[in-house]
């Protein structure tokens, strides 16, 4: 065993077979960038699944069919927890913890509203916005990539779509930066997290509010739940809101540290930045690739819902387990140069949006924002590189990877 | 060359439609207008229609009778 996975071994509890390692490992603190896929690759070469001792316990399972595997069978891997650490969380994501068959009734409510023709509609917003964020930032010659654009694009975009202000952003921004300050498992940041909680929960109240009484508005994401039913049934208010606050917390953290990535690998790599400067049609494929090499999902948590034998470990009800996406993206059994980035990869059927009825409701939505995002800031800016000569971080990963700081400089020209 | 898109499977991700954009197209919920069914793949659309069958993530395409290419 290497270094990174090796430090982790453990004693094996009782009813953990042998041929399945145990470790104690706990994701959450911050690492040097690119230690957590590092981490990642270890484990999955040494074994295809193993013990936690971490938390209450529970099963990894570390490469890509099992992890494939796992989304696609529900009744097996409810998503009633997605944290394996946290078996019994005291909240609930809509759609997100909710199994099959309820999943696909509010599933289908949302998804055509985040569906490539809904998507496309607000594409050209999309684009002034990147552009209006480029150009603020452009005779600067320099800033904090991750706070200054890739926090505030897929806010501002998120937003349009919804149908409220964009400028809105100035509230969102702070708020989800302090949920995921406490998300990750910072005990210190539990106070800001719940009060960032109640401003995404109150802003929402008032949206809601403003509609009442109102006939169903045309692109206007919050009417359109107050006019929807499910079973016959309106959603009620409390649903609503629960819904707007998964897909805040779920779609603009996220998109932030997935271009954070991205704009890492364009920084350094400048033959691949060059080549999508000559080729924008290449664009798409970059994206996709940098959702693959750098998953900002270190796992994903499943609970058990009946007892089975899962790849040679005897799950029970009630059990945790852990799929490595972040391993099963980089499994040299189903891709070429793994480790390597490849601007025009073919065959790249990535889990980065998960897969099975919990695929990423926002994918199409992410997809866009990253390359208006690349295809904007590119156009202004084609030269750029990382300033300074420290290490830079990641966020550990119990909640989404993302780089805590991302400090970029270019020339101005006078 | 023939493309079949198994229905149970397939969960929207968009590739396919994306990477054969002249083969496959979308619906107004995301999926592919051929889910479910199998559709003929005329020679110059091989290489597309294999990548797009690489690229789900669900593993929900099969192409039949293929000379690989690549």
């Amino acid at each position: 065993m290497t270094d990174l996975a090796a430090e982790r071994v453990a004693t094996k509890p009782p009813g953990v077979p042998t041929g399945c390692p145990v470790i104690h490992l706990d994701a959450s603190p911050p690492l040097e960038a690119g230690s957590h896929w590092q981490l990642a690759n270890e484990l999955r070469e040494t074994s295809p699944a193993f013990f936690n001792t971490h938390a209450q316990g529970y099963w990894v399972f570390t490469r890509y069919d099992e992890v494939r595997e796992m989304y696609q069978h529900p009744e097996i891997f409810s998503s009633e927890s997605i944290t394996p650490w946290e078996p019994e969380p005291a909240y609930r994501f809509v759609p997100t913890q909710i199994d099959p068959p309820d999943h696909a009734k509010y599933r289908q409510l949302i998804s055509k509203w985040f569906a490539p023709n809904a998507v496309n509609r607000v594409s050209p917003q999309a684009h002034e916005i990147g552009q209006r964020l480029v150009a603020e930032l452009a005779h600067r010659g320099g800033c904090d990539f991750v706070t200054d654009f890739a926090m505030r694009l897929p806010t501002e975009i998120f937003l349009t779509i919804i149908g409220v202000p964009n400028s809105d952003a100035d509230l969102f921004v702070p708020w989800v930066e302090d949920f995921f300050a406490g998300f990750g498992g910072d005990l210190e940041q539990q106070q800001a997290m719940g009060a960032a909680l109640g401003g995404i929960r109150q802003y929402w109240v008032a949206v809601l509010e403003a509609r009442r009484d109102e006939p169903l508005l045309d692109n206007d994401f919050v009417s359109l739940l107050m006019h929807s039913t499910i079973d016959d049934e309106p959603l009620g208010d409390d649903l609503i809101l629960d819904i707007l606050t998964v897909l805040v917390l779920a779609g603009l953290d996220t998109t932030r540290g997935q271009l954070g990535y991205l704009f890492r690998h364009l920084a350094e790599n400048p033959d691949d930045r060059r080549k999508l400067v000559a080729r924008p049609e290449l664009i798409p494929s970059a994206v996709e690739e940098s959702l693959r090499l750098y998953t900002i999902v270190f796992g994903d948590g499943r609970k058990v819902a009946q007892d089975t034998e899962f790849h040679g470990c005897p799950l029970r009800k009630g059990d945790m387990v852990y799929g490595l996406v972040s391993g099963a993206n980089r499994d040299p059994r189903v891709y070429d140069q793994p480790d390597k980035f490849i601007v025009e990869r073919k065959s790249n059927n990535h889990l980065g949006f998960a897969g099975g009825p919990h695929r990423c409701l926002g994918a199409h939505l992410a997809r866009m924002i990253m390359q208006v995002a690349v295809e904007e800031w590119l156009r202004v800016i084609p030269e750029f590189s990382v300033a300074g000569g420290e290490p830079l971080m990641e966020r550990g990963g119990g909640a989404m990877m993302t780089l805590l700081t991302l400090p970029l400089t270019w020339e101005v020209e006078a | 060359m023939k493309l079949t898109i198994d229905a149970n499977l397939c969960r929207g991700h968009g590739r396919c439609y994306n990477l054969a954009e002249d083969l496959l197209e979308d619906d107004d919920d995301g999926f592919v207008t051929a889910r479910g069914q199998t559709i003929d793949v005329p020679a110059d659309q091989v290489e597309d229609a294999t990548n797009a069958a690489g690229s789900c993530p669900e593993g929900a395409i099969t192409l039949l009778e293929v000379e690989r290419v690549s």
